[in-house]
């Protein structure tokens, strides 16, 4: 069984900074970390690794991500945690990319390992929010998709069976594999390395890829290939007015309700 | 605004600190700042015996009052100042009501609280932003502590395998005395010579002081006063409990924060080969800043605690083969130095039995979480399974050990917690600060039978790691708990040395009575004020 895990390289801090003047996250110095929901998404993987193999099964679970040169860090660092290979495509030519773009990335990354049994997705990334990747590799891919996974999946004969909590109730679903899963933040802790882990990690090849090696179009990747762009983003002001309620509870009640109103509520 | 406040409810929780033992006060004080302590000193009746508190989580009873009036100097939390020596190093002066926590984040964010500061603070601040981070090393559990309490026990923890305790890292002080005369004392400007200490007061008062005689041992310790031939003036206020003046400032040794820190926790299936790991890699590992220990049963009971589930749910699973654990943690200029200290601890490990498969590597902040949390969860999983047998037993409380040994004495002391565990047929956990030969083992009594059997057992332990040498503090201070351990550790005359220097500086022996000396001593004391002259102003 071969399981890919795409993972984003984020930032680790929880304080973040905005640069007053462009309005960008100031990233300098700052820890770059696996987004937590792919964190989530690999230790699915491995353990459904360690499933397959006391099965006496092969598994091998490859760690994928789209990013800059130092991402292959991140890798490594999966690596050392159990995933058996790493690849990343980096490239100039990928900056800028929206989600559909990446996406295509990832799928020309995907069809460079061979066809995959199951790719694991984060539900989001913490940075971005927006849980469309998953959901559009397996458009791109041409194979079903389970967002919002809320348990550990079972693999039988083929299939995977997920449990997906949704805002209608709890789901249990029959995906037939191959297939693309998208993992929700408590499925799973992420296991830890160990010396054996790391040491053997920092031997691993990690395959890094240009665009044009992961034979990308150059018109869908990077911010030629995203159909969204961002305009302008800014860090909404802050007002931290109040406003003074006073008299008996009949008529502060009134004046609550007055006050949301004014706020369209 | 009344400074000194008649005794109320409101006020319960002061009569206790995290030793779980309670006490009684008649008046309570918060005095924001050296004058106002001063004034208050002078309004009490001078018979009326003082308890200082800082934050109260000290485990030896030193700031659970002893009836009288109790001083909290929680309020006295300013930073106050900051200096830069011509090395480069940086001198932080604060309150001694300042968190530990508080002092971190501040560090670590660069946002000291500057109210007030001179120019040449000002400008020194400047400096400390503009480079590197800069922390304070000190790391008991407890980051609730404050400094000045830090002080007065002189706390450690896990890092004084690298740091030592908090003593080195506080370059001076301001002390109020018991009769409202102050000193302020900077490392190196005043010094016995041999055993003589002559100190002056910012009023004028001249003190001539003798030092007892005992010599410390060689292993961690905080029982009793420090003495040492030549010793700073400084180092006799760390530690003494509060018994000899009050903390009013203090002035920290900042160092530059490392650049890297990983966290290994090494898991071993036999307790002899994590000791045989521990001696092997003490002098090989230079950069290791803590080596902390967990036993079987602390192992065992952090398991069953997270089956349970709720707050440890999140904790990595401990396979049940592992019978021991040792936590390393390195600190390092790079990751390049950390790499190959890991290749190091990795040889380590394999020579004596252990395997590099069976460890967990922190190095992310995620992960350095993860093990902080299991490193607290240890005594927290402990203190609901005492908790729990405390609704049968009320009067059992969990008993924990704070002895330490020299280095080549590890095993020796290990023999003898198991052997006579063993004989006693009591269960415990043992955990703390291997690197330092310093274990907290915790009896775990059942019924009141082992809780009186627990405590022999500790009278027992006492004499024995005296014996070879080592403290029966290392850590948490002598306080009101442990009284009779310093009397095994330096026997009576030396005790009685003790009690005299206390009434050197307190003359009615009125300051933190019941910390070190049961009253018995201490009133005798005071009653020969021996080794002590007072010159004229």
């Amino acid at each position: 069984m071969n399981i890919v895990v795409c993972v984003k390289a984020v930032l680790g801090s929880t304080e973040v900074k905005m640069d007053p003047k462009t309005h960008t996250i100031i990233r300098d110095g700052g820890e770059a970390v696996i987004n937590p929901f792919d964190a989530v998404a690999l230790e699915v993987a491995l353990r459904i690794k360690d499933e397959r193999r006391s099965a006496g099964e092969a598994c091998t679970v490859t760690v994928l991500s789209m990013g800059i040169p130092v991402t292959e860090k991140l890798l490594r660092d999966c690596i050392a945690r159990g995933a058996d290979a790493g690849l990343l495509l980096s490239d100039r030519a990928f900056a800028g990319a929206d989600t559909l773009a990446t996406t295509y990335a990832l799928s020309c990354g995907i069809a460079r390992l061979g066809v995959p049994d199951l790719v694991l997705c984060g539900k989001m990334a913490v940075d971005g929010d927006t849980a469309q990747i998953g959901p559009e590799l397996a458009g791109a891919l041409g194979i079903p998709c389970a967002v919002g996974v809320t348990g550990l999946p079972a693999v039988t004969d083929g299939t995977v069976t997920v449990r997906r909590e949704s805002d209608a109730g709890v789901a249990t679903v029959d995906v037939p594999l191959p297939a693309v899963l998208t993992v929700a933040k408590d499925v799973a802790e992420l296991r830890m390395a160990s010396i054996a882990g790391i040491l053997a990690a920092e031997d691993a090849e990690i395959s890094v890829l240009s665009a044009e090696a992961a034979g990308a179009d150059a018109a869908r990747i990077g911010l030629a290939g995203s159909p969204t762009q961002v305009v302008r983003s800014f860090v909404p002001e802050g007002d931290a007015r109040g406003v003074e309620i006073t008299g008996d509870a009949a008529a502060q009640a009134e004046q609550v309700v007055e006050v949301m109103r004014g706020m369209a509520l | 605004m009344q400074m000194i406040r008649p005794w109320a409810s409101e006020y319960d929780e002061y009569r206790r600190d995290e030793s779980r033992s309670t006490g009684e006060a008649e008046s309570i004080s918060f005095p924001t700042c050296e004058d106002e302590l001063r004034s208050i000193l002078s309004e009490l009746d001078p018979a009326t015996p003082i308890t200082v508190q800082g934050a109260r989580t000290g485990l030896a009873g030193g700031a659970v009052p002893h009836g009288g009036h109790v001083v909290s100097l929680v309020r006295m939390n300013a930073y106050k100042g900051l200096r830069q020596a011509a090395d480069g190093a940086f001198f932080l002066r604060v309150g001694p009501g300042v968190v530990l926590s508080e002092l971190r984040r501040h560090l670590h964010a660069k946002s000291l609280p500057a109210h007030g500061w001179d120019d040449a603070s000002r400008a020194a601040l400047e400096a400390l932003y503009a480079g590197p981070e800069q922390f304070f090393p000190t790391d008991p559990t407890e980051t609730s502590a404050c400094l000045g309490g830090m002080a007065a026990c002189n706390a450690s923890g896990a890092r004084s395998y690298r740091y030592g305790p908090m003593r080195p890292h506080v370059s001076g002080l301001r002390v109020v005395l018991p009769n409202g005369e102050t000193l302020a004392l900077r490392r190196g400007d005043v010094c016995a010579q041999g055993r003589a200490l002559e100190l002056a007061t910012e009023q004028g008062t001249t003190m001539r002081v003798d030092l007892p005689t005992y010599v410390m041992p060689r292993a961690k310790n905080a029982s009793g006063y420090f003495i040492a031939d030549d010793m700073d003036a400084v180092d006799l206020f760390i530690g003494s409990d509060g018994t000899l003046g009050i903390i009013t400032e203090l002035e920290l040794a900042l160092m530059p924060a490392p650049r890297v820190t990983w966290g290994v926790n090494c898991f071993f299936e036999d307790e002899g080969h994590a000791l045989d790991f521990v001696v092997r890699a003490r002098p090989a590992l230079d950069c290791a800043s803590a080596f902390e220990y967990f036993d079987g049963a602390a192992l065992d009971i952090l398991r069953t605690t997270r089956e349970d589930g709720a707050a440890f749910a999140s904790l990595p699973e401990v396979p049940d083969a592992y019978r021991a654990c040792v936590f390393v943690e390195l600190e390092c200029d790079g990751e390049t130095q950390a790499m190959e200290a890991l290749r190091e601890l990795g040889s380590l490990l394999e020579e004596v039995g252990g395997s590099e498969r069976d460890t967990w590597v922190a190095r992310t902040d995620v992960d350095r979480e993860r093990q902080r949390l299991f490193r607290h969860a240890v005594p927290e999983c402990v203190n609901i399974l005492i908790d729990r047998r405390r609704r049968v037993t009320p009067s059992i409380t969990k008993l924990g050990s704070d002895m330490s040994v020299p280095d080549e004495r590890l095993h020796d002391v290990v023999d003898l917690y198991r052997r006579t565990l063993a004989e006693a047929g009591l269960e415990s956990a043992a955990w703390g600060h291997i690197g330092n030969n310093h274990l907290h083992v915790n009896i775990l009594p059942r019924d009141e039978a082992d809780f009186a059997a627990g405590k022999d057992l500790f009278r027992a332990w006492a004499c024995e790691v005296t014996a070879m040498g080592g403290a029966v503090s290392a850590e948490h201070g002598v306080g009101k708990i442990k009284r009779d351990f310093l009397l095994t550790m330096y026997g009576e005359a030396h005790v009685d040395e003790m009690a005299r220097l206390k009434a050197a500086f307190d003359p009615t022996g009125r300051l933190n009575r019941g910390n070190l000396f049961d009253e018995a001593r201490l009133d005798a004391a005071v009653g020969e004020p021996d080794g002590i002259e007072e010159a004229a102003r």
